[in-house]
Protein backbone atom coordinates (compact mmCIF):
# COMPACT_ATOMS: atom_id res chain seq x y z
CA UNK A 1 0.00 0.00 0.00
CA UNK A 2 3.19 2.65 0.80
CA UNK A 3 3.95 1.64 -2.94
CA UNK A 4 0.46 3.29 -4.12
CA UNK A 5 1.00 6.54 -1.65
CA UNK A 6 4.68 7.20 -2.76
CA UNK A 7 3.53 7.38 -6.31
CA UNK A 8 1.39 10.46 -6.25
CA UNK A 9 0.50 12.08 -9.17
CA UNK A 10 -1.16 8.54 -10.52
CA UNK A 11 -2.89 6.86 -7.25
CA UNK A 12 -5.13 10.23 -6.96
CA UNK A 13 -7.68 7.60 -7.66
CA UNK A 14 -7.10 5.51 -4.93
CA UNK A 15 -5.89 8.00 -2.61
CA UNK A 16 -9.83 9.50 -2.88
CA UNK A 17 -11.42 6.44 -0.80
CA UNK A 18 -9.29 7.19 1.85
CA UNK A 19 -7.36 5.25 4.21
CA UNK A 20 -10.25 3.56 6.06
CA UNK A 21 -11.40 1.94 3.03
CA UNK A 22 -7.70 0.51 2.67
CA UNK A 23 -7.32 -0.57 6.11
CA UNK A 24 -10.97 -2.42 5.70
CA UNK A 25 -10.20 -4.15 2.57
CA UNK A 26 -6.74 -5.66 4.32
CA UNK A 27 -8.82 -7.19 6.80
CA UNK A 28 -11.46 -8.49 4.45
CA UNK A 29 -9.17 -11.09 2.94
CA UNK A 30 -8.60 -12.61 6.13
CA UNK A 31 -12.50 -12.20 8.02
CA UNK A 32 -13.83 -15.61 6.39
CA UNK A 33 -10.82 -17.64 7.18
CA UNK A 34 -10.80 -16.18 10.58
CA UNK A 35 -15.02 -15.73 11.51
CA UNK A 36 -15.11 -19.71 10.55
CA UNK A 37 -12.26 -20.89 12.19
CA UNK A 38 -13.26 -19.10 15.03
CA UNK A 39 -16.89 -20.58 15.24
CA UNK A 40 -15.92 -24.06 14.29
CA UNK A 41 -12.09 -24.22 15.82
CA UNK A 42 -11.84 -21.96 18.35
CA UNK A 43 -15.09 -21.90 19.86
CA UNK A 44 -14.92 -25.89 20.01
CA UNK A 45 -11.63 -25.74 21.93
CA UNK A 46 -13.14 -23.34 24.62
CA UNK A 47 -15.99 -25.88 24.56
CA UNK A 48 -13.70 -28.48 25.29
CA UNK A 49 -11.94 -26.79 28.12
CA UNK A 50 -14.88 -25.84 29.70
CA UNK A 51 -16.43 -29.41 29.59
CA UNK A 52 -13.37 -30.88 30.55
CA UNK A 53 -13.53 -28.56 34.51
CA UNK A 54 -17.66 -29.76 34.38
CA UNK A 55 -19.72 -32.35 34.76
CA UNK A 56 -21.86 -33.99 31.65
CA UNK A 57 -25.43 -34.33 31.83
CA UNK A 58 -26.01 -37.18 29.97
CA UNK A 59 -29.90 -36.76 29.23
CA UNK A 60 -29.58 -33.09 28.00
CA UNK A 61 -25.90 -33.43 26.66
CA UNK A 62 -24.44 -29.69 28.22
CA UNK A 63 -22.27 -29.72 31.01
CA UNK A 64 -23.94 -28.78 34.11
CA UNK A 65 -21.66 -28.82 37.44
CA UNK A 66 -18.23 -27.09 37.62
CA UNK A 67 -15.86 -29.98 39.44
CA UNK A 68 -12.62 -28.07 39.23
CA UNK A 69 -9.69 -30.64 38.29
CA UNK A 70 -11.81 -33.72 39.00
CA UNK A 71 -12.23 -35.06 35.63
CA UNK A 72 -7.84 -34.46 35.16
CA UNK A 73 -7.40 -36.99 38.58
CA UNK A 74 -9.54 -39.16 37.27
CA UNK A 75 -7.83 -39.00 33.62
CA UNK A 76 -4.32 -39.38 35.32
CA UNK A 77 -5.12 -41.96 37.32
CA UNK A 78 -5.87 -44.52 34.60
CA UNK A 79 -3.54 -46.58 33.78
CA UNK A 80 -4.76 -47.10 30.28
CA UNK A 81 -4.89 -43.51 29.64
CA UNK A 82 -1.09 -43.45 30.11
CA UNK A 83 -0.94 -46.93 28.24
CA UNK A 84 -2.44 -44.60 25.18
CA UNK A 85 0.13 -42.13 25.95
CA UNK A 86 3.18 -44.43 25.67
CA UNK A 87 1.92 -46.92 22.54
CA UNK A 88 1.41 -43.11 20.73
CA UNK A 89 4.60 -42.46 21.64
CA UNK A 90 6.45 -46.08 20.47
CA UNK A 91 4.67 -45.47 17.39
CA UNK A 92 6.01 -41.91 16.59
CA UNK A 93 9.58 -43.12 17.64
CA UNK A 94 9.64 -45.88 15.04
CA UNK A 95 7.44 -44.54 12.78
CA UNK A 96 8.70 -41.02 11.93
CA UNK A 97 12.43 -41.85 11.76
CA UNK A 98 11.68 -44.63 9.01
CA UNK A 99 9.33 -42.64 7.03
CA UNK A 100 12.21 -39.65 6.91
CA UNK A 101 14.84 -42.29 6.25
CA UNK A 102 13.19 -44.28 4.03
CA UNK A 103 11.30 -40.88 1.83
CA UNK A 104 14.86 -39.83 1.65
CA UNK A 105 16.51 -42.88 0.63
CA UNK A 106 13.74 -43.77 -1.90
CA UNK A 107 13.96 -40.25 -3.90
CA UNK A 108 17.73 -40.59 -3.72
CA UNK A 109 16.77 -43.88 -6.09
CA UNK A 110 13.94 -42.40 -8.21
CA UNK A 111 16.01 -39.24 -8.99
CA UNK A 112 18.42 -40.90 -11.39
CA UNK A 113 18.15 -39.77 -14.85
CA UNK A 114 16.73 -41.73 -16.79
CA UNK A 115 13.36 -41.79 -19.22
CA UNK A 116 10.71 -42.93 -16.60
CA UNK A 117 11.71 -40.99 -14.27
CA UNK A 118 8.62 -38.81 -14.30
CA UNK A 119 6.19 -41.82 -14.70
CA UNK A 120 7.90 -43.40 -11.67
CA UNK A 121 7.89 -39.99 -9.67
CA UNK A 122 3.75 -40.04 -10.41
CA UNK A 123 2.74 -43.15 -9.29
CA UNK A 124 4.52 -42.63 -6.24
CA UNK A 125 1.41 -39.91 -6.01
CA UNK A 126 -0.62 -43.43 -5.25
CA UNK A 127 -0.53 -44.70 -1.91
CA UNK A 128 -0.51 -41.01 -0.72
CA UNK A 129 -4.03 -39.99 -2.16
CA UNK A 130 -5.47 -43.88 -0.36
CA UNK A 131 -7.56 -43.57 2.02
CA UNK A 132 -6.19 -44.20 5.36
CA UNK A 133 -9.04 -46.22 6.36
CA UNK A 134 -8.59 -48.18 3.34
CA UNK A 135 -4.97 -48.60 3.37
CA UNK A 136 -5.92 -50.43 7.16
CA UNK A 137 -8.20 -52.43 5.61
CA UNK A 138 -6.87 -53.91 2.98
CA UNK A 139 -3.35 -54.35 4.45
CA UNK A 140 -5.53 -55.87 7.59
CA UNK A 141 -6.54 -58.83 4.31
CA UNK A 142 -3.04 -58.74 3.32
CA UNK A 143 -1.53 -59.79 6.43
CA UNK A 144 -4.49 -62.52 7.65
CA UNK A 145 -2.20 -65.24 9.33
CA UNK A 146 -4.62 -67.69 7.63
CA UNK A 147 -5.65 -66.27 4.03
CA UNK A 148 -3.12 -63.53 3.95
CA UNK A 149 -0.27 -63.34 1.50
CA UNK A 150 2.07 -62.06 3.31
CA UNK A 151 2.65 -64.63 5.54
CA UNK A 152 2.27 -67.31 2.61
CA UNK A 153 4.85 -65.62 1.04
CA UNK A 154 7.40 -65.17 3.90
CA UNK A 155 6.47 -69.45 4.28
CA UNK A 156 8.15 -69.96 0.95
CA UNK A 157 11.45 -68.46 1.84
CA UNK A 158 11.12 -70.16 5.71
CA UNK A 159 9.81 -67.38 8.15
CA UNK A 160 6.95 -67.50 10.08
CA UNK A 161 4.08 -67.83 10.38
CA UNK A 162 3.97 -64.57 12.08
CA UNK A 163 0.73 -63.42 14.22
CA UNK A 164 0.87 -59.65 12.87
CA UNK A 165 -2.64 -58.53 14.34
CA UNK A 166 -3.35 -61.14 17.15
CA UNK A 167 0.75 -60.82 18.93
CA UNK A 168 1.16 -57.62 21.14
CA UNK A 169 4.56 -56.74 20.28
CA UNK A 170 4.23 -57.43 16.47
CA UNK A 171 0.66 -55.45 16.39
CA UNK A 172 2.43 -52.23 16.74
CA UNK A 173 4.90 -53.44 14.32
CA UNK A 174 1.97 -53.81 11.67
CA UNK A 175 0.87 -50.59 12.17
CA UNK A 176 3.95 -48.60 11.82
CA UNK A 177 4.00 -50.90 8.71
CA UNK A 178 1.02 -49.72 6.97
CA UNK A 179 1.72 -45.87 8.27
CA UNK A 180 4.85 -46.02 6.37
CA UNK A 181 3.21 -47.32 3.23
CA UNK A 182 0.90 -44.76 3.49
CA UNK A 183 2.75 -41.50 4.39
CA UNK A 184 6.40 -42.56 2.82
CA UNK A 185 5.70 -41.66 -0.28
CA UNK A 186 4.65 -38.00 0.62
CA UNK A 187 8.04 -37.36 2.13
CA UNK A 188 9.46 -38.99 -0.94
CA UNK A 189 7.85 -36.62 -3.24
CA UNK A 190 9.19 -33.41 -1.24
CA UNK A 191 12.40 -35.21 -0.90
CA UNK A 192 12.83 -35.46 -4.67
CA UNK A 193 12.13 -31.85 -5.18
CA UNK A 194 14.53 -31.08 -2.50
CA UNK A 195 17.41 -33.40 -3.74
CA UNK A 196 17.11 -31.11 -7.61
CA UNK A 197 17.23 -28.34 -6.46
CA UNK A 198 20.23 -29.09 -4.45
CA UNK A 199 23.07 -26.20 -6.28
CA UNK A 200 25.64 -28.28 -8.35
CA UNK A 201 28.53 -26.43 -8.25
CA UNK A 202 29.19 -27.52 -4.42
CA UNK A 203 29.50 -30.88 -5.64
CA UNK A 204 31.80 -30.23 -8.53
CA UNK A 205 34.11 -28.11 -6.40
CA UNK A 206 34.21 -31.52 -4.17
CA UNK A 207 34.88 -34.04 -6.86
CA UNK A 208 37.61 -31.52 -8.28
CA UNK A 209 39.04 -31.18 -4.83
CA UNK A 210 38.67 -35.53 -4.36
CA UNK A 211 36.33 -35.78 -1.75
CA UNK A 212 35.14 -39.30 -1.19
CA UNK A 213 31.27 -39.96 -1.37
CA UNK A 214 31.15 -39.96 2.84
CA UNK A 215 32.67 -36.72 2.76
CA UNK A 216 30.45 -35.30 0.27
CA UNK A 217 27.52 -36.24 1.91
CA UNK A 218 28.00 -35.62 5.30
CA UNK A 219 28.88 -32.45 4.97
CA UNK A 220 27.86 -30.77 1.82
CA UNK A 221 24.51 -32.92 0.90
CA UNK A 222 23.33 -33.50 4.41
CA UNK A 223 24.20 -30.10 5.78
CA UNK A 224 22.15 -28.28 2.49
CA UNK A 225 19.32 -30.53 3.23
CA UNK A 226 18.64 -29.92 7.00
CA UNK A 227 16.31 -27.29 6.20
CA UNK A 228 14.16 -29.59 4.00
CA UNK A 229 14.71 -32.55 6.88
CA UNK A 230 13.41 -30.78 9.37
CA UNK A 231 10.67 -29.01 7.61
CA UNK A 232 9.30 -32.20 6.21
CA UNK A 233 9.92 -34.01 9.62
CA UNK A 234 7.06 -31.31 11.16
CA UNK A 235 4.83 -31.68 8.91
CA UNK A 236 4.79 -35.34 9.05
CA UNK A 237 4.97 -35.11 12.81
CA UNK A 238 1.74 -33.06 12.77
CA UNK A 239 -0.06 -35.34 10.54
CA UNK A 240 0.92 -38.27 12.55
CA UNK A 241 0.25 -37.19 15.89
CA UNK A 242 -3.42 -37.20 14.95
CA UNK A 243 -3.28 -41.12 13.69
CA UNK A 244 -6.27 -42.69 13.91
CA UNK A 245 -7.87 -44.32 10.70
CA UNK A 246 -5.78 -46.87 10.38
CA UNK A 247 -5.00 -47.87 13.73
CA UNK A 248 -8.78 -48.24 14.03
CA UNK A 249 -9.34 -49.83 10.68
CA UNK A 250 -6.38 -52.41 11.08
CA UNK A 251 -6.27 -53.47 14.92
CA UNK A 252 -9.06 -51.51 16.47
CA UNK A 253 -6.46 -50.75 19.30
CA UNK A 254 -6.02 -54.41 19.58
CA UNK A 255 -5.00 -57.22 20.86
CA UNK A 256 -5.59 -55.73 24.24
CA UNK A 257 -4.63 -52.08 24.44
CA UNK A 258 -1.71 -53.03 22.72
CA UNK A 259 -2.42 -50.20 19.56
CA UNK A 260 -5.10 -48.10 21.20
CA UNK A 261 -3.41 -44.79 19.98
CA UNK A 262 -4.57 -41.62 21.80
CA UNK A 263 -6.76 -40.77 19.54
CA UNK A 264 -8.52 -43.69 19.08
CA UNK A 265 -8.86 -44.35 22.86
CA UNK A 266 -10.40 -41.13 23.54
CA UNK A 267 -12.43 -41.48 20.59
CA UNK A 268 -14.16 -45.13 22.17
CA UNK A 269 -14.09 -43.21 25.71
CA UNK A 270 -16.29 -40.58 24.36
CA UNK A 271 -18.14 -42.04 21.42
CA UNK A 272 -18.33 -45.43 22.81
CA UNK A 273 -18.44 -45.35 26.86
CA UNK A 274 -20.03 -41.72 26.41
CA UNK A 275 -17.16 -40.16 29.01
CA UNK A 276 -17.16 -37.19 27.45
CA UNK A 277 -15.94 -35.16 30.76
CA UNK A 278 -13.19 -37.53 30.92
CA UNK A 279 -12.44 -37.46 27.14
CA UNK A 280 -12.73 -33.53 27.34
CA UNK A 281 -9.96 -33.49 29.87
CA UNK A 282 -7.54 -36.18 27.99
CA UNK A 283 -7.71 -34.27 25.04
CA UNK A 284 -6.57 -30.94 26.15
CA UNK A 285 -3.73 -32.88 28.10
CA UNK A 286 -3.05 -34.00 24.35
CA UNK A 287 -3.77 -30.97 22.93
CA UNK A 288 -1.45 -29.18 25.59
CA UNK A 289 1.38 -32.13 25.25
CA UNK A 290 0.97 -31.42 20.92
CA UNK A 291 1.38 -27.58 21.61
CA UNK A 292 4.57 -28.08 23.28
CA UNK A 293 6.32 -30.49 21.04
CA UNK A 294 5.64 -28.90 18.15
CA UNK A 295 6.42 -25.57 19.56
CA UNK A 296 9.86 -26.80 20.26
CA UNK A 297 10.11 -28.80 16.82
CA UNK A 298 9.37 -25.42 15.20
CA UNK A 299 12.42 -23.68 16.78
CA UNK A 300 14.85 -26.77 16.28
CA UNK A 301 13.96 -25.91 12.76
CA UNK A 302 14.81 -22.56 13.05
CA UNK A 303 17.85 -23.13 15.22
CA UNK A 304 19.11 -26.24 12.17
CA UNK A 305 18.57 -23.26 9.49
CA UNK A 306 20.36 -20.70 11.32
CA UNK A 307 23.30 -23.41 11.86
CA UNK A 308 23.60 -24.07 8.34
CA UNK B 1 24.05 -39.33 -1.91
CA UNK B 2 27.12 -37.71 -4.40
CA UNK B 3 25.85 -39.39 -6.76
CA UNK B 4 22.39 -37.10 -6.33
CA UNK B 5 23.93 -34.62 -8.93
CA UNK B 6 23.47 -35.65 -12.11
CA UNK B 7 26.44 -34.46 -13.70
CA UNK B 8 27.68 -35.96 -17.42
CA UNK B 9 31.16 -36.53 -16.14
CA UNK B 10 30.14 -38.31 -13.15
CA UNK B 11 27.83 -40.38 -14.87
CA UNK B 12 29.82 -41.97 -17.57
CA UNK B 13 32.81 -42.29 -14.79
CA UNK B 14 29.89 -44.70 -12.56
CA UNK B 15 27.29 -46.01 -14.72
CA UNK B 16 26.89 -49.08 -12.68
CA UNK B 17 25.38 -46.93 -9.83
CA UNK B 18 22.98 -45.21 -12.18
CA UNK B 19 21.62 -48.97 -13.12
CA UNK B 20 21.46 -49.97 -9.35
CA UNK B 21 19.32 -46.78 -8.07
CA UNK B 22 17.07 -46.76 -11.76
CA UNK B 23 16.25 -50.76 -10.59
CA UNK B 24 16.06 -49.94 -6.70
CA UNK B 25 13.58 -47.14 -7.31
CA UNK B 26 11.46 -49.37 -9.74
CA UNK B 27 11.56 -52.17 -7.27
CA UNK B 28 10.26 -49.67 -4.42
CA UNK B 29 7.47 -47.99 -6.78
CA UNK B 30 6.16 -51.82 -7.31
CA UNK B 31 6.50 -52.81 -4.06
CA UNK B 32 4.49 -49.71 -2.64
CA UNK B 33 2.17 -49.57 -5.40
CA UNK B 34 1.60 -53.84 -4.78
CA UNK B 35 -1.65 -53.60 -2.08
CA UNK B 36 -3.45 -51.52 -4.21
CA UNK B 37 -2.72 -53.81 -7.20
CA UNK B 38 -3.62 -56.93 -4.89
CA UNK B 39 -6.95 -54.84 -3.51
CA UNK B 40 -8.03 -54.01 -7.15
CA UNK B 41 -7.64 -57.93 -8.09
CA UNK B 42 -9.69 -59.39 -4.85
CA UNK B 43 -11.77 -56.55 -5.72
CA UNK B 44 -13.01 -58.81 -8.98
CA UNK B 45 -12.35 -62.60 -7.20
CA UNK B 46 -15.69 -64.82 -6.57
CA UNK B 47 -15.29 -65.78 -2.95
CA UNK B 48 -13.80 -68.87 -3.44
CA UNK B 49 -10.88 -66.89 -5.32
CA UNK B 50 -10.30 -65.10 -2.20
CA UNK B 51 -9.78 -67.83 0.28
CA UNK B 52 -7.51 -69.75 -1.33
CA UNK B 53 -3.64 -71.15 -0.57
CA UNK B 54 -2.00 -70.08 -2.28
CA UNK B 55 -3.33 -66.81 -2.60
CA UNK B 56 -4.22 -67.17 -6.93
CA UNK B 57 -3.38 -64.02 -9.40
CA UNK B 58 -5.33 -66.28 -12.16
CA UNK B 59 -9.23 -66.60 -11.70
CA UNK B 60 -11.82 -65.66 -13.88
CA UNK B 61 -12.72 -62.15 -13.32
CA UNK B 62 -16.39 -61.26 -12.08
CA UNK B 63 -18.08 -57.87 -11.15
CA UNK B 64 -20.36 -59.49 -8.50
CA UNK B 65 -18.96 -58.64 -5.78
CA UNK B 66 -20.30 -54.71 -7.43
CA UNK B 67 -23.39 -55.71 -8.17
CA UNK B 68 -24.59 -57.82 -5.06
CA UNK B 69 -22.86 -55.34 -2.69
CA UNK B 70 -24.02 -52.08 -3.91
CA UNK B 71 -27.05 -53.15 -4.44
CA UNK B 72 -27.72 -54.51 -1.15
CA UNK B 73 -25.78 -51.43 0.90
CA UNK B 74 -26.39 -47.77 0.63
CA UNK B 75 -22.96 -47.49 -0.88
CA UNK B 76 -24.22 -45.09 -3.52
CA UNK B 77 -25.92 -42.88 -1.12
CA UNK B 78 -22.94 -42.35 0.83
CA UNK B 79 -20.90 -42.17 -2.55
CA UNK B 80 -22.90 -39.00 -3.02
CA UNK B 81 -22.37 -37.69 0.81
CA UNK B 82 -18.92 -37.97 0.15
CA UNK B 83 -18.81 -36.17 -2.88
CA UNK B 84 -21.27 -33.19 -1.49
CA UNK B 85 -19.28 -33.19 1.63
CA UNK B 86 -15.73 -33.43 0.26
CA UNK B 87 -16.81 -31.10 -2.73
CA UNK B 88 -18.43 -28.65 -0.43
CA UNK B 89 -15.50 -28.54 1.81
CA UNK B 90 -12.91 -27.98 -0.62
CA UNK B 91 -14.52 -25.07 -1.79
CA UNK B 92 -15.46 -23.08 1.06
CA UNK B 93 -11.42 -23.67 1.85
CA UNK B 94 -10.57 -22.86 -1.11
CA UNK B 95 -12.43 -19.32 -1.15
CA UNK B 96 -11.45 -18.42 2.37
CA UNK B 97 -8.16 -20.40 2.73
CA UNK B 98 -6.66 -18.70 -0.28
CA UNK B 99 -7.84 -15.14 0.72
CA UNK B 100 -6.48 -15.04 3.83
CA UNK B 101 -3.40 -16.78 1.87
CA UNK B 102 -2.93 -13.82 0.15
CA UNK B 103 -3.17 -11.58 3.45
CA UNK B 104 -0.15 -13.29 4.66
CA UNK B 105 1.51 -13.39 1.87
CA UNK B 106 0.98 -9.63 1.05
CA UNK B 107 0.21 -7.56 2.91
CA UNK B 108 1.83 -6.13 6.25
CA UNK B 109 -0.29 -5.43 9.44
CA UNK B 110 0.59 -6.44 12.77
CA UNK B 111 -1.96 -8.29 14.17
CA UNK B 112 -2.84 -10.37 10.77
CA UNK B 113 0.60 -11.84 10.91
CA UNK B 114 -0.12 -13.15 14.51
CA UNK B 115 -3.26 -14.24 13.53
CA UNK B 116 -1.85 -16.01 10.25
CA UNK B 117 0.28 -17.85 12.87
CA UNK B 118 -2.08 -18.92 15.30
CA UNK B 119 -4.21 -20.20 12.31
CA UNK B 120 -1.24 -22.45 10.96
CA UNK B 121 -0.86 -23.48 14.50
CA UNK B 122 -4.13 -24.72 14.82
CA UNK B 123 -2.87 -27.13 12.21
CA UNK B 124 -1.57 -28.77 15.64
CA UNK B 125 -4.78 -29.39 17.10
CA UNK B 126 -5.69 -33.08 17.44
CA UNK B 127 -9.10 -33.54 15.65
CA UNK B 128 -10.55 -35.90 18.71
CA UNK B 129 -10.23 -32.57 20.69
CA UNK B 130 -12.72 -30.80 18.26
CA UNK B 131 -14.61 -33.51 17.96
CA UNK B 132 -16.14 -34.27 21.21
CA UNK B 133 -17.52 -30.71 21.75
CA UNK B 134 -18.77 -30.52 17.83
CA UNK B 135 -21.06 -33.76 19.05
CA UNK B 136 -22.30 -32.04 21.97
CA UNK B 137 -22.91 -28.72 20.00
CA UNK B 138 -24.34 -30.39 17.03
CA UNK B 139 -26.72 -32.58 18.66
CA UNK B 140 -28.16 -29.83 20.81
CA UNK B 141 -28.62 -27.97 17.82
CA UNK B 142 -30.46 -30.61 16.37
CA UNK B 143 -27.50 -30.46 13.48
CA UNK B 144 -26.03 -34.35 13.38
CA UNK B 145 -26.51 -36.11 10.42
CA UNK B 146 -26.52 -33.03 7.84
CA UNK B 147 -23.93 -31.88 4.94
CA UNK B 148 -23.42 -29.01 6.10
CA UNK B 149 -22.06 -29.68 9.74
CA UNK B 150 -19.89 -32.32 8.23
CA UNK B 151 -18.65 -29.63 5.54
CA UNK B 152 -17.64 -26.90 8.40
CA UNK B 153 -16.32 -29.25 10.63
CA UNK B 154 -13.66 -30.27 7.50
CA UNK B 155 -13.51 -26.25 7.30
CA UNK B 156 -10.71 -26.89 10.39
CA UNK B 157 -8.14 -28.41 8.50
CA UNK B 158 -8.84 -27.46 4.98
CA UNK B 159 -8.43 -24.04 5.48
CA UNK B 160 -5.47 -23.89 7.68
CA UNK B 161 -3.70 -25.77 5.03
CA UNK B 162 -4.84 -24.04 1.95
CA UNK B 163 -3.61 -21.07 3.56
CA UNK B 164 -0.61 -22.74 4.17
CA UNK B 165 0.06 -24.06 0.56
CA UNK B 166 -1.67 -20.45 -0.76
CA UNK B 167 0.71 -18.57 1.18
CA UNK B 168 4.02 -19.92 -0.31
CA UNK B 169 2.51 -19.34 -3.95
CA UNK B 170 1.67 -16.11 -3.51
CA UNK B 171 4.71 -15.00 -2.29
CA UNK B 172 6.53 -16.67 -5.40
CA UNK B 173 4.52 -14.41 -7.77
CA UNK B 174 6.14 -11.00 -8.80
CA UNK B 175 4.46 -7.94 -6.31
CA UNK B 176 4.64 -5.77 -9.67
CA UNK B 177 1.57 -7.56 -10.69
CA UNK B 178 -0.99 -5.91 -8.51
CA UNK B 179 0.71 -2.94 -8.24
CA UNK B 180 0.45 -1.67 -11.28
CA UNK B 181 -3.25 -2.72 -11.96
CA UNK B 182 -4.27 -0.59 -8.61
CA UNK B 183 -2.15 1.91 -10.28
CA UNK B 184 -4.46 1.93 -12.86
CA UNK B 185 -7.29 2.26 -10.48
CA UNK B 186 -8.35 -0.98 -8.79
CA UNK B 187 -8.98 -1.82 -5.94
CA UNK B 188 -6.61 -4.93 -4.03
CA UNK B 189 -10.01 -6.84 -4.34
CA UNK B 190 -10.35 -6.48 -8.13
CA UNK B 191 -6.43 -6.63 -7.99
CA UNK B 192 -6.94 -10.26 -6.27
CA UNK B 193 -9.87 -11.36 -8.60
CA UNK B 194 -8.78 -10.46 -11.74
CA UNK B 195 -5.06 -11.06 -11.81
CA UNK B 196 -3.59 -13.07 -9.10
CA UNK B 197 -6.53 -15.56 -9.09
CA UNK B 198 -6.19 -16.33 -12.71
CA UNK B 199 -2.70 -16.42 -13.09
CA UNK B 200 -2.69 -19.08 -9.83
CA UNK B 201 -5.06 -21.52 -11.36
CA UNK B 202 -2.82 -24.11 -11.50
CA UNK B 203 -2.29 -23.58 -7.63
CA UNK B 204 -5.33 -23.21 -6.72
CA UNK B 205 -6.92 -26.25 -8.74
CA UNK B 206 -4.19 -28.03 -7.38
CA UNK B 207 -4.93 -27.04 -4.03
CA UNK B 208 -8.35 -27.43 -4.17
CA UNK B 209 -8.27 -31.11 -5.44
CA UNK B 210 -5.67 -32.14 -2.73
CA UNK B 211 -8.43 -30.42 0.03
CA UNK B 212 -11.32 -32.51 -1.61
CA UNK B 213 -8.86 -35.52 -1.43
CA UNK B 214 -8.46 -35.15 2.34
CA UNK B 215 -11.70 -34.39 3.09
CA UNK B 216 -13.35 -37.61 0.71
CA UNK B 217 -11.03 -39.90 2.85
CA UNK B 218 -11.59 -38.03 6.70
CA UNK B 219 -13.00 -40.68 8.89
CA UNK B 220 -13.38 -39.44 12.37
CA UNK B 221 -15.37 -36.34 12.16
CA UNK B 222 -17.73 -37.99 9.40
CA UNK B 223 -17.83 -41.25 12.42
CA UNK B 224 -18.52 -38.68 15.16
CA UNK B 225 -21.17 -36.31 12.93
CA UNK B 226 -23.39 -38.69 11.13
CA UNK B 227 -24.94 -41.88 11.92
CA UNK B 228 -26.73 -42.66 8.91
CA UNK B 229 -28.30 -40.08 5.85
CA UNK B 230 -25.51 -38.30 5.53
CA UNK B 231 -22.81 -40.49 6.46
CA UNK B 232 -19.72 -41.08 4.47
CA UNK B 233 -17.98 -43.87 2.20
CA UNK B 234 -14.80 -43.85 5.12
CA UNK B 235 -17.56 -45.13 7.63
CA UNK B 236 -18.60 -48.22 5.28
CA UNK B 237 -15.75 -49.11 4.79
CA UNK B 238 -14.46 -48.98 8.31
CA UNK B 239 -17.45 -50.37 9.61
CA UNK B 240 -16.71 -53.45 6.97
CA UNK B 241 -13.03 -54.00 8.07
CA UNK B 242 -13.83 -54.10 11.84
CA UNK B 243 -17.05 -56.32 11.58
CA UNK B 244 -15.36 -58.98 13.95
CA UNK B 245 -18.68 -60.82 14.13
CA UNK B 246 -19.02 -62.40 10.61
CA UNK B 247 -14.96 -61.90 9.83
CA UNK B 248 -14.21 -58.94 7.63
CA UNK B 249 -15.97 -59.49 4.08
CA UNK B 250 -12.98 -58.77 1.91
CA UNK B 251 -14.73 -59.07 -1.38
CA UNK B 252 -16.88 -55.91 0.15
CA UNK B 253 -13.84 -53.97 1.30
CA UNK B 254 -11.59 -54.23 -1.74
CA UNK B 255 -14.95 -53.43 -3.86
CA UNK B 256 -16.03 -50.53 -2.01
CA UNK B 257 -12.13 -49.55 -1.61
CA UNK B 258 -11.18 -49.57 -5.19
CA UNK B 259 -14.83 -47.13 -5.90
CA UNK B 260 -13.22 -44.90 -3.11
CA UNK B 261 -9.56 -44.64 -4.69
CA UNK B 262 -9.93 -44.77 -8.07
CA UNK B 263 -11.72 -41.41 -8.69
CA UNK B 264 -9.23 -39.48 -6.31
CA UNK B 265 -6.35 -41.52 -8.07
CA UNK B 266 -7.43 -40.08 -11.33
CA UNK B 267 -7.66 -36.72 -10.24
CA UNK B 268 -4.43 -36.55 -8.31
CA UNK B 269 -2.46 -37.97 -11.08
CA UNK B 270 -4.11 -35.31 -13.62
CA UNK B 271 -2.54 -32.45 -11.68
CA UNK B 272 0.28 -34.72 -10.20
CA UNK B 273 2.96 -32.32 -11.58
CA UNK B 274 1.56 -29.02 -9.71
CA UNK B 275 0.88 -31.70 -7.07
CA UNK B 276 4.37 -32.57 -6.19
CA UNK B 277 5.55 -28.70 -6.93
CA UNK B 278 2.91 -27.61 -4.27
CA UNK B 279 4.07 -30.44 -1.68
CA UNK B 280 7.04 -29.56 -2.05
CA UNK B 281 7.08 -25.63 -2.04
CA UNK B 282 4.43 -25.94 1.03
CA UNK B 283 6.59 -27.80 3.06
CA UNK B 284 10.02 -25.65 2.49
CA UNK B 285 8.56 -22.23 1.98
CA UNK B 286 5.93 -22.54 4.45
Amino acid sequence: MTVVDQMAPGARRIRGRGRAADVVSRWAFMAPAALLLLAVLAYPIFYTIQISFAELDLGTFTATEWVGWDNYLTVIEDERFWNSLEVTGIYLVLALPLQMVLGFGIAFLINAEWKGRGLIRALFIIPMVVAPVVAGGVWRMMLDPLWGLVNYWMGLVGLGPFDWLGDPKLAMITIVIIDTWRWTPFVTLIATAALLSLPRDVFEAAEIDGANWWTTFWSITLPLLVPIIAATFVVRWLGAVKMFDIALAATNGGPGRATSVINLFIYEEAFRSLKFAESAAMAVIVLVITMVLTAVFLRGTRKLEGMY
Amino acid sequence: MSATLTLAGRRRKRPIGRYVRIAGGITACIMFLFPIFWMVLTSFKMPRDIFTTPPTFFFTPTIETYTSYLQHADIPNRMLNTVIVACGAGLISIAAGSMAGYALARIKVKGLATMGALILLSRGVPPIALAVPMFLVARNLGLTDKHITLILAYCTFLIPYVMWLMRGFFKALPEELEESAMLDGCSRFGAFFRIIVPISLPGLLSTLIFSVILAWEELLFALVLTNRYASTIPVAIAGIAGDSVNGANWGALTAVGTLTVLPVVVFALLVQKWLIKGLADGATKG
